[in-house]
């Protein structure tokens, strides 16, 4: 009689484990994961090759499409890349209220992440919550940019528009509203035993295995190492706000998702000092004719922390009015294909989604 | 700006004058240097403390007929960027791994491989990344025509004409009465 050796799994493409389209193949013995492999492939859309094809103006409304859950760190990094290359200045104002737009993606990026850590162990009333606060970041960006997911804001020279009447005592009320539900998360949540016992000691990653491997972001923090891109590279007006980088050091789930509720703290507290400090002005500066606008020959790689990790773009241009080359660094990039492959094997069967998401991994910045 | 400075000047002393290195930005820097001395220079900076490589890009410069190849080194004591850059030939494209510096390249090296068509000798996974059964030339190459491609494999119903076509007014009866 034939002995079988192993059980063949699969998660993906379309999985709760995952968010968005992205498969693992896994090998089990028992219920012990031996084999782990990644398949990407699902969402490849070609950005950078389209952007090629596209006047600098017009590849705004296409960058944010790369990252679904935090689109804002795309425009950002499109717009600096670019404003560095052309020498571009930015209004103070427009610095404020930039950081106002990403710290907010931030929250609900981390929000999203709570809702899918709980889904993935079965803490289906989190969900719930997680994603309707949520939702009232939406509704900020709504009544701010127009759009709800993709905003389609920060463009290179500076914001869009200026906030609307009366949008910073909303943005009050809403953190008010979040800070408030904290204590409601960390009862039903964070210090619930369930969660507790199912993410401590599960999947370790130490300090020197994630520096090597090129692990960025909370994930990185979340095994001690004290880094954080707004204070090691700073960008727009960060140096001047007041805020900690917290740091838990397990470097297992736990860590990983406390991680982010502690940074979910300093968040508020930058947007809340974001608003009282924006001063008055113009959001933009003027930009040359898109269709005559020539870039010299010359390239940079800009870098920011987004909610996953280190986001870069690496804009080169030949001085025409197109550029030659936008190569993104999505922080998922590591953490979902030889990070995982690696760190998963030796998992219980059903902690492999809540160690991906855990690892927030998001195929859509993998792929581009 | 001092640290940077320092480091700098240590790769000229180190590697001489085929390392061509200058400030770029603030906390940036950029390296030249010639493909046999990428591996051995990659290496001494990765003992200088810079251990975060934060991607390897590839810019065709298919004017000039080269690849150039950048490897974007991060240091977190430093907190200095350097963009390591080389030159290679664009018909005949092969580099040796870096993967016994960084191992964190193979994903990297995979997809350049399979984007740009680069031989990367030693890398022991260079199978498709994103493609399937893909059999045209490397996608990202600068001669390589998306609109051309999607042309040729799947065909193109192109409406333009029949929805732009002007047709003369056709008038009913007599002077347009009835």
């Amino acid at each position: 009689m034939e002995r079988i050796e192993h059980f063949e799994y699969f998660i993906g493409p379309q999985h709760p484990g995952v968010t968005g389209n992205m498969s693992y193949h896994l090998w089990a013995r028992g219920d012990e994961i031996v084999k782990i492999v990644s398949s990407v492939g699902y969402l490849h859309r070609g950005f950078e090759k389209l952007m090629e094809y596209r006047f600098w103006i017009q590849n705004v409304p296409m960058v944010p499409r790369i990252c679904v859950p935090e689109p804002d760190v795309n425009e950002i990094l499109y717009a600096m890349g670019v404003e560095r290359l052309a020498g571009l200045e930015v209004p103070e104002r427009a610095q404020y209220i930039r950081v106002l737009v990403l710290e907010l993606a931030r929250l609900s990026a981390y929000l999203f992440y709570f809702a899918g850590v709980a889904g993935a162990l079965g803490l289906y009333t989190i969900p719930q919550w997680a994603i309707g606060d949520r939702d009232y970041i939406l509704d900020l960006f709504e009544e701010l940019t127009g759009g709800r997911v993709y905003h389609i804001f920060i463009t290179p020279g500076g914001v869009r528009r200026d906030l609307p009447p009366g949008f910073k005592e909303k943005v009050r009320k809403v953190l008010k509203h979040l800070k408030d539900r904290l204590s409601d998360y960390d009862r039903l949540y964070f210090d619930n035993a369930l969660f507790i016992k199912r993410t401590k000691g599960v999947a370790v990653m130490t300090k020197e295995y994630a520096l090597e491997m090129g692990v960025t972001g909370p994930n990185l923090r979340a095994t001690g190492f004290r880094y954080d891109v707004r204070r090691g590279d700073p960008y727009l007006v960060y140096p001047k706000l007041e805020f900690d980088i917290p740091v838990t050091g397990g470097g297992d789930n736990y860590s990983r998702v406390m991680q982010r509720r502690l940074e979910f703290e300093e968040s508020i507290r930058i947007i809340e000092q974001v608003l009282d400090m924006m001063p008055e002005g113009p959001v933009i500066t003027k930009l040359p004719n898109p269709f005559r606008w020539k870039i010299e020959k010359n390239d940079v790689y800009v870098r920011v922390e987004s909610s996953k990790g280190e986001f870069g773009y690496y804009v080169v241009s030949d001085g025409s009015e197109k550029p030659r080359r936008i190569h993104v660094r999505g922080p998922s990039y590591t953490h979902g294909i030889q990070v995982a492959q690696e760190m998963a094997v030796g998992l219980r069967i059903a902690d492999v989604p809540v160690f991906l998401f855990s690892m927030d991994v998001c195929p859509p910045d993998i792929e581009r | 700006m001092n640290g940077e400075m320092e480091i700098l000047e240590k790769v000229k002393k180190a590697f001489g004058e085929k390392a061509e290195t200058a400030p770029k930005w603030e906390r940036q820097s950029e390296i030249k240097v010639p493909l046999e001395l990428l591996h051995p220079l990659l290496g001494y900076l990765r003992a200088q403390g810079f251990g975060h490589l934060a991607m390897i890009s590839c810019v065709d410069w298919i004017e000039e007929g080269e690849f150039e190849l950048v490897y974007h080194l991060w240091s977190y004591e430093k907190r200095l960027h350097l963009l390591v850059k080389t030159r290679i030939d664009r018909e005949n494209p092969t580099v040796e791994t870096i993967i016994p510096i960084f191992r964190i390249a193979e994903t990297y090296e995979r997809e350049l491989h399979e984007m740009f068509g680069i031989d990367f000798p030693g890398n022991p996974n260079l199978t498709p990344l994103f493609l399937e059964d893909w059999d045209g030339s490397p996608p990202m190459r600068r001669d390589f025509d998306t609109r051309k491609y999607v042309e040729e494999k799947y065909g193109m119903i192109d409406l333009t004409k029949e929805l732009w076509k002007r047709e003369e007014p056709v008038l009913e009866g007599e002077n347009g009465e009835d």
